[in-house]
């Protein structure tokens, strides 16, 4: 049995000197400490209380009253749940189709094609427009009197009020607007990952008789790996986080929030559909710790399957 | 190579630093501001009617942080005032800040907690938490007021300028005044197209039988009965506010008494009222409106073939530079008797409050003040069409004469009295109701809405 000798390697030195990567790390960490876990932490603590956010304004202790009133007190609870719902539905949606059609693109404009740059940068430019440009063009576009899509829909017989009529309606174009808006960025990251699949192996598979399916099913699904799981993470928590878009194309109305807005909503007096609504951040702060748990729950399953594909295919 | 690592470290401890002293960076406008407290005793001198005042001479320049909501043609006003204010006071500068009417309170909050701001355009300054509503959370400016951000101005002379009505009920809040109203507007109300009905042939409707068949007969003449802002919401049931006072012309005691169970939203007297909501939201509303926005709402009103734009009279200023026919406001016919369509209801609008923390509090008064001087309120009144709050204040627009055989009539809003219940469903402000029908929402059936919103209110009233 052969003895192998690793030397150890010191990048930044022995001794005292070996403590420098820590040393580096430690303003990253003290920013994150500030930024990110520090309000976090602080959310879960307004959330057993009756904060308003106000400056000077009293902040009781109320213990899981909030939580009480958020799922069970009378009706608001049916809504909250409801809204939670619509959430999932929305995660499961808008991650089955961005996924899907990302990946679509990517395949396509991978080829050889004439006219492959001008394509990957039209359909990643909507990532780079803001919420409030994207809402204002699709509100546009949506305009029920006279908006193009309108006028398609009326070449069809089809007649639809779109962002202003039904809930369940309306709930579809927001999906349909955070799909466009954020294909791009899927599609990219699609693109990256397939350029790094050696080409060899397509050759070498080619050789031996495979066509397009056997080539994407047996090299480019577990050589995108990485990039898949990449995109799957992305998409599950943006869909379950998103509510700017409902506040910008829709705004409170009965029947179409998801928990995301509804947070926002709750902590800034907006739910009354008048300008003289309540602050109530800690009411808010529950509601954004059931959406915390949520995409933890939801994450971790994701994050599982991704670890077992990764297992699976790259050992 | 030890040297970069050792740069590296000394970077990365640089930059940790740099966003350590960051907080004291420089919001070289609050220190600006911070220097006009030392301009001491600015007292608002009267005005001479050229909508100026003089406070007292700065040490240093000031910035007065003044936030206000987007309205116009009163944003503009408010502008232009503050750069006359400007020129009357050298050394200070007004910086108005304008944001959406749905963003106001948020941004109230934010920027009273940071102390990022002087002078307050206070907006729905009405309903508070009454004895019989339980726990409902309090409205924002309530919390407001008592987490001592908004200045007490109870002794303010300027204030005496506003009549008593608007100071007790826009103002008040336990015996001290926080904030002073700019005016009364009314919501309950629509704009009548009165050449578009002349050419029909019809009268201008006063009862809710009379309103059904008008809207018949300007549709059968190739016309549009009623238009709205159906894309914000929100339009859709103030257009309605009219309805609602005309079946319940106590409105404080329709909150009360939904609150404590003598009115339902679903008994027999209010059954009419989903009927009629269902008839506004179907029927006279035109095609399209779910995607119209208030304000484009009154430019399509003013294209001149649609007869009603049920609004609040906010929006005639608007109306005046755009429509070229003859237009009047009158009270929305709810009933089908005609004098209980008389009452004319609405609320407080916008009033001013000063932040209590505010470095430039001198200076915030004397912004109040001149303000609060007769003439240049009588401008304000004249470019916004506000029903004056001041007595001396006269309303000269084609408003005010449309206004004017109902002034006598006005009452405050539904919306100025009701707090939701904690624990209430999304149903249960009834007053919203005709928001809730199709194409709007997706109700159809009235008598199945108005049992839904009882049960949305009952749930909540049963924890108090």
């Amino acid at each position: 049995m052969a003895i192998e000798i690793v030397k150890k390697s010191y990048l930044f030195g022995r001794g005292w000197k070996s403590w420098t990567p820590v040393l580096l790390l430690l303003p990253g960490f003290g920013l994150y400490m500030l930024i990110g876990f520090g309000p976090s932490l602080a959310t879960a603590i307004y959330s057993f209380t009756d904060a308003t956010g106000v400056r000077g304004a009293p902040i009781n202790w109320i213990g899981l009253e909030n939580y009480d009133e958020f799922l069970f007190r009378g009706l608001a609870s049916r809504d909250n749940l409801a809204a939670l719902q619509r959430t999932l539905i929305f995660m499961v949606v808008v991650t089955t189709v961005q996924f899907s059609l990302g990946l679509l693109l990517a395949l396509l404009l991978n080829q050889q094609l004439r006219g492959r740059t001008f394509f990957r940068t039209l359909f990643f430019l909507p990532v780079v427009l803001g919420v409030v440009i994207q809402g204002l063009m699709w509100k546009l576009f949506l305009f029920p009197g006279g908006g193009p899509v309108a006028e398609v829909f009326g070449a069809f017989g089809i007649q639809s009020e779109f962002l202003g009529g039904a809930p369940n309606e309306a709930f579809v174009w927001v999906m349909v607007v955070q799909i466009w808006a954020n294909v791009g960025i899927t599609m990219v990251i699609f693109l990256a990952g397939m350029q790094t699949i050696d080409e060899t192996l397509y050759e070498a598979a080619r050789i031996d008789g495979a066509g397009g399916w056997a080539l994407f099913r047996d090299i480019t699904w577990p050589q995108l790996t990485p990039a898949i799981n990449t995109n799957f993470l992305l998409n599950i928590v943006g869909s379950l986080q998103a509510w700017q878009l409902f506040l910008v194309l829709i705004g409170y109305r009965p029947g179409t929030q998801v928990l995301g807005y509804l947070v926002f909503a709750e902590g800034f007096g907006q739910t009354t559909g008048s300008v003289s609504g309540a602050f109530r951040q800690g009411y808010a702060a529950a509601a954004s710790i059931v959406l915390f748990f949520l995409v933890l729950i939801l994450g971790l399953s994701a994050n599982w399957i991704v670890q077992y594909r990764e297992r699976k295919y790259l050992g | 190579m030890r040297s970069i690592r050792w740069i590296a470290v000394l970077a990365a401890f640089v930059l940790v630093l740099a966003a350590c002293g960051d907080d004291d960076g420089g919001d070289t406008t609050t220190t600006a501001a911070a220097s006009g407290e030392e301009g001491g005793d600015t007292t608002a001198a009267p005005s001479d009617g050229d909508t100026t005042t003089t406070a007292a001479p700065l040490d240093e320049p000031a910035t007065l942080r003044v936030l206000v909501h987007s309205q116009e043609p009163m944003t503009t006003f408010v502008q232009d005032f503050s750069k006359d204010f400007e020129a009357a006071n050298p050394g200070v500068t007004v910086d108005v800040s304008v944001v959406g009417a749905g963003d106001l309170a948020t941004v109230t909050q934010t920027r009273l907690s940071a102390n990022d701001v002087d002078v307050i355009d206070m907006f729905g300054f009405a309903n508070p938490v009454q004895d019989y509503m339980g726990d409902a959370t309090p409205p924002a400016w309530q919390t407001l007021i008592e987490a001592g951000l908004l200045l007490d101005i109870t002794d303010e002379p300027w204030v005496q300028n506003y009549d008593e009505a608007s100071i007790a009920q826009a103002g008040t809040f336990q015996d001290r005044v926080y904030s002073v109203n700019l005016g009364r507007t009314v919501y309950g109300g629509m704009f009548v197209n009165n050449d578009l009905l002349a050419s029909v042939g019809v009268e201008v409707p006063t009862t809710w039988s009379e309103l059904v068949s008008v809207c018949e007969a300007v549709k059968a003449a190739g016309n549009e009965c009623m238009t709205n802002g159906g894309a914000d919401g929100w339009p859709v049931f103030v257009g309605t506010y009219g309805l609602l006072g005309a079946l319940y012309p106590d409105q404080q005691g329709l909150v009360e008494g939904l609150y404590t169970g003598t009115v339902k939203w679903d008994d027999a007297n209010t059954a009419v009222l989903w009927d009629r909501y269902k008839v506004y939201a179907q029927d006279m509303l035109e095609a399209g409106t779910t995607g119209l926005q208030h304000d484009a709402a009154t430019f399509r009103y003013a294209a001149g073939d649609v007869a009603f734009l049920p609004t609040g009279a906010w929006q005639a200023p608007n109306l005046e530079g755009e429509a070229a026919f003859a237009w009047s406001y009158v009270p929305f016919p709810g009933s089908d008797n005609a004098a209980e369509n008389e009452l004319l209801f609405g609320k407080y609008d916008q009033g001013w409050s000063i932040a209590a923390n505010s470095p430039n509090v001198d200076l915030a008064k004397a912004y109040v003040a001149a303000f609060s001087d007769p003439a240049t309120y009588q401008e304000f009144v004249d470019v916004t069409g506000f029903i004056p709050t001041q007595d001396t204040a006269t309303l000269n627009t084609t408003l005010g004469q449309s206004l004017a055989s109902y002034l006598g009539n006005y009452r405050v809003g539904f919306e100025q009295f009701w707090v939701d219940p904690a624990g209430a469903g999304q149903w249960a402000n009834g007053s919203q109701g005709a928001s809730w029908f199709q194409p709007f929402n997706e109700w159809d059936d009235a008598a199945a809405l108005a049992t839904q919103a009882q049960i949305d209110l009952q749930a909540a009233l049963d924890d108090l």
